[in-house]
């Protein structure tokens, strides 16, 4: 069969329904609206909810109620939506509720653009609301991957009682790209916990500690970091970016090579976990490290220094942090010779 | 890999026009990729987009973005700015109804100026000037054959609930296939 020409928003919408959600809660906000609008026909037609609530807040709290009775629950929603659902997010991990959530990054602070970005890094891999706990953090870069990561999310949610939280962008939403759907699936097996009216099940039964949790958040870092290298074991510079601009700097890479260059790439598809093992396969002959992010202030790179730390890497650690959009191959090639012609400033 | 934007204004089929191309290259089974961008306007503001698609079902998109382009069309006079970001030999479509002067089209590039929106009055199809342009292009640069490019057309069309219209973009893009 061809593949469909899908926009990313409708794509996660339809990829979440293959995977088996029975329960979408959300309010519209731009750039992420798709995913809602997809889903109000589209739940409905197979007999499962939709929920069009009257905030995000509300919508947030329905989620974790759906999830508290054994749904597979997804949300979505945009900058300053995704902050209004922090709360729910924190109590979610409380309850060890699990459910999945959408954030198609517009940028900006407040209210924030409609541009396209990748600012709400920060929030998004370090928990986002009140207490230490974590979220597991999938990158898409293109329609595709964001498809196959939807198709799994909710079974890692489910494993680990986790929520997840796929990192898209305003452009990857609006987007087209020919996609390949999975088929439908079911969760495999039965919850131990979801609410199912014999008062023999439930999360008022959990005991458990987040010491407990601590231990099972070492285990996800262990095991569920995804990465991608592209020509790294003997480069000298490497690129290190998620989503679309890791997608441009896949195009950035294959560019310099032809003129010898010798660069690569790593190519980060979650977030949290850090793939800190990209790292490993670094060569001998590194000179340094370009963070390549969507935002202002680069906030990504911290955890490139961080990871470099952990394996003692001594190179110089650089930043291209682009600002609203999708960077351009030659403008990346322009920050590649910047930095080695030693002109741009060091940031770690 | 081909690149080609459609740039104009809101309301002459710019994203539609490039999303039939994509949709005629998806069918295919090629990776193919349409960004549009536009202003909050329906109609009246800047529109554009930017399309990718293998020329083989391995081959990957990687930056969506406009880059360098191999094609572009040209619907307004605005859209011009664009044209920095083409490459030295690409080919331009001009709709020479709204752009009379081409002479700022650098000379390495291939010029072919049509008047879709005469054309499109002549063959009774008011608002199919975006087809005319993407069917001469589609024989210009041999994008696809004539025969799959109108069926996927119409196809493109009919999913939309829009096929009682397909007879009359037949006329539309025959006209722009026969302008080249």
């Amino acid at each position: 069969m061809a593949k469909e020409l899908l926009k990313g928003n409708a794509a996660a919408g339809e990829a979440a329904v293959r995977a088996g959600a029975d329960f979408f809660a959300g309010y519209p906000i731009t750039p992420s609206t798709e995913i809602l609008e997809y889903l109000s026909s589209r739940m409905g037609e197979l007999g499962r909810t939709f929920i069009q609530a009257e905030s995000e807040i509300a919508a947030v709290n329905m989620v974790l109620g759906a999830s508290a009775a054994g749904a597979r629950c997804i949300t979505a929603s945009s900058g300053t939506g995704i902050s209004l659902k922090m709360e729910g997010y924190s109590y979610a991990e409380s309850m060890k509720l699990p459910f999945v959530v959408v954030n198609v990054q517009r940028h900006g602070v407040g209210l924030g653009g409609l541009d396209s970005g990748q600012s709400d890094y920060f929030r998004e891999t370090k928990g986002g609301g009140q207490g230490d706990y974590r979220r597991v953090v999938y990158a898409p870069s293109s329609i595709q991957e964001q498809v196959d990561m939807i198709y799994k999310s909710f079974d890692v949610a489910e494993k680990y009682r986790i929520g997840v939280t796929i990192f898209s962008e305003a452009v990857l939403g609006q987007m087209m790209e020919a996609v390949d759907m999975p088929p439908f699936k079911k969760r495999e097996g039965e919850l131990d916990w979801g609410i199912d009216g014999t008062g023999k099940k439930g999360i008022r039964n959990n005991k458990w500690t987040i010491f407990e949790r601590v231990e099972m958040y070492h285990e996800i870092e262990e095991q569920y970091q995804e990465w991608e290298n592209i020509n790294v074991e003997d480069a000298e510079y490497v690129f290190v970016a998620a989503g679309l601009p890791a997608r441009v700097c896949i195009d950035t890479v294959k560019k310099l090579r032809e003129k010898g260059e010798k660069v690569g790439l790593i190519r980060l598809k979650t977030l949290w976990p850090y793939p800190v093992k990209a790292f490993k396969e670094l060569g001998p002959n590194l000179k340094g490290l370009i963070s390549v992010e969507t935002n202002v202030q680069g906030q990504m790179v911290e955890d490139v220094a961080l990871t470099c730390r952990k394996f003692k890497i001594n190179a110089p650690i650089y930043c291209y942090a682009y600002g609203p959009g999708v960077p351009m191959v030659k403008e990346i090639v322009a920050k590649y010779e910047e930095v080695k012609s030693g002109k741009c400033e060091e940031r770690f | 890999m081909k690149e080609i934007v459609f740039a104009g204004f809101g309301g002459q089929g710019v994203l539609t026009g490039g999303l039939i191309l994509a949709y005629m290259a998806a069918q295919k089974d090629l990776n193919a990729t349409w960004v549009p961008s536009y202003g909050a306007e329906m109609r009246g503001g800047a529109a554009k987009c930017v399309v990718k698609f293998g020329e083989s079902k391995d081959e990957m998109i990687g930056s969506p973005s406009m880059e360098e382009a191999d094609i572009i069309f040209l619907m307004n006079k605005p859209s011009m700015t664009y044209l920095k970001d083409c490459k030295p030999n690409a080919t331009v479509f001009v709709n020479s109804h709204a752009i009379e002067d081409t002479s700022a089209i650098p000379s390495t590039m291939k010029v072919i100026k049509i008047n879709c929106v005469e054309k499109a009055m002549e063959v009774k199809n008011p608002k199919g000037a975006n087809l005319i342009m993407c069917a001469a292009a589609i024989k210009e640069c041999k994008l696809f054959d004539l025969d799959y490019a109108m069926d996927t057309m119409c196809k493109f069309f009919e999913d939309k609930g829009k096929g009682k219209f397909n007879e009359a973009n037949r006329r539309a893009f025959q006209a722009g296939y026969d302008a080249v």
